[in-house]
């Protein structure tokens, strides 16, 4: 009898489903790899799912208010440019790479504006800026990989050091999660991709709310991009683009995030982006060839959305049969 | 709690049964996949003693691309001639590094019993490559090496070298003038050594030759967009040179296209079928062929030979070739649809009746 509000109160966590279908993903591959749980296999799982939370934790924003950043995988790919730009023009390491954030909040910012004062859809708008984005990134490196500035106690901090890419990850999805719950940015949020017009009427300034979310994302993508170039050791015009993107949009849905906007959570997004990590890791440590990769990966991800919205329907009428 | 829930409950959970059932089969399905795989590898092979079925890892950098055909078939067919398990072809799409090292890492982290991996990048292989070596993983770098890395070996093409030769071999051709050359990843450790190998030459054998680099990206597509289009900006130029296979393919297409054929000098890598046409018909002047199925064949006959040796055979460095493929032997390139150069033919092709000189021999200092 007593359980019995704790169940309910389990229930209602919208996170619950996926969480479970992550653990039974991580069960599944326990059981079918010996090297999965290894704090080496961690790491490089941890690897994965960093970059897509980071960006996905802005797109969570964004899909919410209605909106979508296609351009986020290449301001990922620019901001490493941008800060060795700055770097061999002499500028100290930790105030070029905050150039290169604030470059990158600036692309978000004429994202934001572009879509707003000009009222072009934000799928364009930022599709033209994903191209512009590319073509810099190849004129600025010259198409080649630059190496990441060795002895660097700022590099170290940003990516450089084991696991501090994973834990500016965490950061970033606490920070936002609580942004998007517990303050009143995060409710206008909310409002302006549920009820537009409700919003706006009841005196929400949702084309403000619109811009500073096109500029929160873009600031993470460019976060993230510097992270995982200097984690890797090396800044590659390959690395970022629109997979990256998408794959961050995908752990953003995946957690629960409507793709039409109005509801959605930062930490379901980390969840989606774990589970696309361990899916994505634990099918390479199985010795899975590039060509079958995609099939498997594609149908694991189809498999995990179909158990998700089963629970999530069971979970509903759980829910509401304890209520009556 | 009703009898009427509790029945709801119950089918519910059956319909999650269900679910799981579904699962559990598919996942049976690829389980048994593997087995069979495992039973009919490991074991033993010619004069060789029975080894566990070692598992090789091949991390490449455009796993999907159409050029490392022949590179699966070497490795597939090394790998059953000495009864190990197919090597594992992973890595990215399209060029990912990031995407590289995480699939190397994963291959470091299952205990892999050897990595051959192509070095497209300088920086981000480094420390990986030790930390396979100092678990007693075996690393070998296939069809790009990188300066400053630690692999075992290198088995690929010489890049500079190749392009040094095509640089000399353009030289015989074009004396003066702007020629352009396509490359579709400027700056990328498996073609801009080409290119730098084409300046140096020229530099040496025909000074008053301009190098004009075209950058055409990775799409097929795309690169004969951007050929098309540097040509038409420049018609004066004396030769359409390309350093990667999707650019020489497109070289062909725009030397055809604008019947240039035999006016100017044009050539270029590898055995794209337009390319293969295009030598045949002579737009092109010649293609350089680099083996790709030896860059899968050898790597996996290394590695092999190293585990079983315990490290006393050490792979060695090899060069897969530069062969250049002219109007005399593309013959057999061009009808025999052959497995060695990703065609689908595993028949014995026949001897040419004679074998055309290639270049001249050097003696290296």
């Amino acid at each position: 009898m007593s359980s019995r509000p704790l169940l309910l109160g389990v229930l209602q966590v919208k996170e619950l489903s996926i969480l479970l279908v992550t653990i039974a993903a991580g069960i599944y591959f326990t059981a079918t790899s010996g090297a999965f749980n290894s704090t080496d296999n961690y790491q490089t799982i941890a690897q994965y799912v960093a970059p897509w939370s980071i960006i996905a934790a802005g797109q969570v924003m964004l899909l919410i208010c209605g909106e979508i950043d296609l351009s986020a995988g290449f301001v990922f790919t620019l901001a490493p440019f941008m800060m060795m730009q700055f770097f061999v023009n002499g500028w100290p390491l930790w105030l070029a790479l905050l150039g290169a954030i604030v470059v990158s909040t600036l692309v978000g910012l004429v994202n934001g504006l572009i879509r707003t004062v000009l009222a072009i859809p934000s799928f364009i708008t930022t599709l033209g800026m994903a191209f512009l984005l590319q073509g810099l990134v190849l004129i600025i490196s010259n198409a080649r990989p630059v190496g990441v500035p060795k002895d660097s106690a700022v590099l170290d901090v940003f990516g450089g050091a084991h696991w501090t890419e994973f834990l500016w990850a965490l950061g970033v999805v606490v920070v936002m999660q609580v942004v998007l719950s517990a303050t009143r940015f995060g409710i206008h949020t909310q409002a302006t991709g549920g009820n537009p017009v409700g919003a706006a009427e009841s005196g929400i300034p949702i084309n403000r709310v619109k811009v500073v979310n096109f500029a929160i994302t873009s600031t993470l993508a460019g976060l993230a991009g510097i992270l995982q170039g200097t984690r890797v050791g090396s800044y590659d015009p390959t690395n970022g683009g629109f997979t990256t993107m998408f794959f961050a949009v995908a752990s953003a849905v995946i957690g629960g995030t409507a793709l039409l906007g109005g509801s959605g959570t930062v930490a379901g997004a980390f969840l989606g982006a774990l589970l696309l990590g361990i899916v994505f890791d634990g099918f390479n440590l199985n010795g899975v060839s590039a060509n079958a990769f995609n099939v498997v990966l594609g149908a694991a991800i189809l498999g995990a959305m179909v158990l998700n919205v089963s629970l999530i329907v069971v979970r509903k009428r759980l829910g509401s049969r304890e209520r009556i | 709690m009703t009898a009427e829930t509790g029945a709801t409950s119950r089918r519910t959970a059956l319909k999650f049964l269900g679910m799981g059932g579904t699962t559990a089969a598919a996942s049976a399905l690829l389980a048994a996949c593997t087995s069979v795989q495992d039973a009919q590898n490991g074991g033993k092979s010619g004069p060789f003693p029975g080894t566990p079925g070692w598992r090789f890892v091949f991390v490449n950098h455009v796993t999907t691309n159409s050029f490392f055909v022949p590179t699966r078939s070497g490795l597939a067919d090394a790998a059953a001639l000495l009864g190990i398990p197919e090597p594992q072809w992973t890595g990215s799409e399209n060029g990912n590094v990031a995407q590289m090292a995480s699939a190397m890492e994963t291959a470091i982290n299952g205990k892999a019993d050897g990595i051959a991996i192509a070095l497209t990048d300088d920086n981000a292989f480094i420390d990986l490559t030790k930390r396979a070596l100092g678990q007693g993983i075996p690393v070998i770098a296939y069809n790009a090496g990188a300066a400053g890395n630690f692999p075992l070996t290198y088995v690929g093409q010489d890049l500079y070298l190749s392009g040094f030769r095509m640089g000399q071999r353009i030289a015989q051709k074009v004396t003066t003038g702007e020629i352009l050359v396509g490359i579709a990843q400027p700056g990328g450790n498996n073609v801009q050594p080409r290119l730098d190998g084409i300046t140096d030459a020229l530099k040496q054998a025909a000074p008053g030759v301009q190098v004009q680099s075209v950058n055409t990206g990775a799409e097929q597509a795309g690169e004969l967009n951007a050929m098309t289009a540097a040509y038409t900006g420049n018609t004066a130029v004396k030769g359409i040179y390309a350093v990667d296979a999707g650019s020489t393919a497109a070289c062909a297409k725009v030397i055809t296209d604008h019947g240039l054929s035999g006016k100017i000098g044009a050539g270029g890598f590898d055995l794209l079928d337009d390319t293969v046409a295009g030598v045949k018909s002579g737009a092109l002047d010649f293609t350089i062929d680099q083996s790709p199925y030896l860059q899968g064949f050898l790597s996996v006959l290394y590695l092999y030979l190293y585990r079983l040796s315990g490290t006393l055979i050490a792979p060695p460095a090899t060069d897969t070739g530069l062969t250049f493929v002219t109007k005399e032997n593309v013959g057999p390139y061009a009808t025999a649809h052959s497995r060695f150069e990703g065609g689908d033919n595993k028949d014995v092709i026949a001897m040419p009746g004679a074998i055309p000189l290639p270049p001249a021999s050097v003696l290296s200092r």
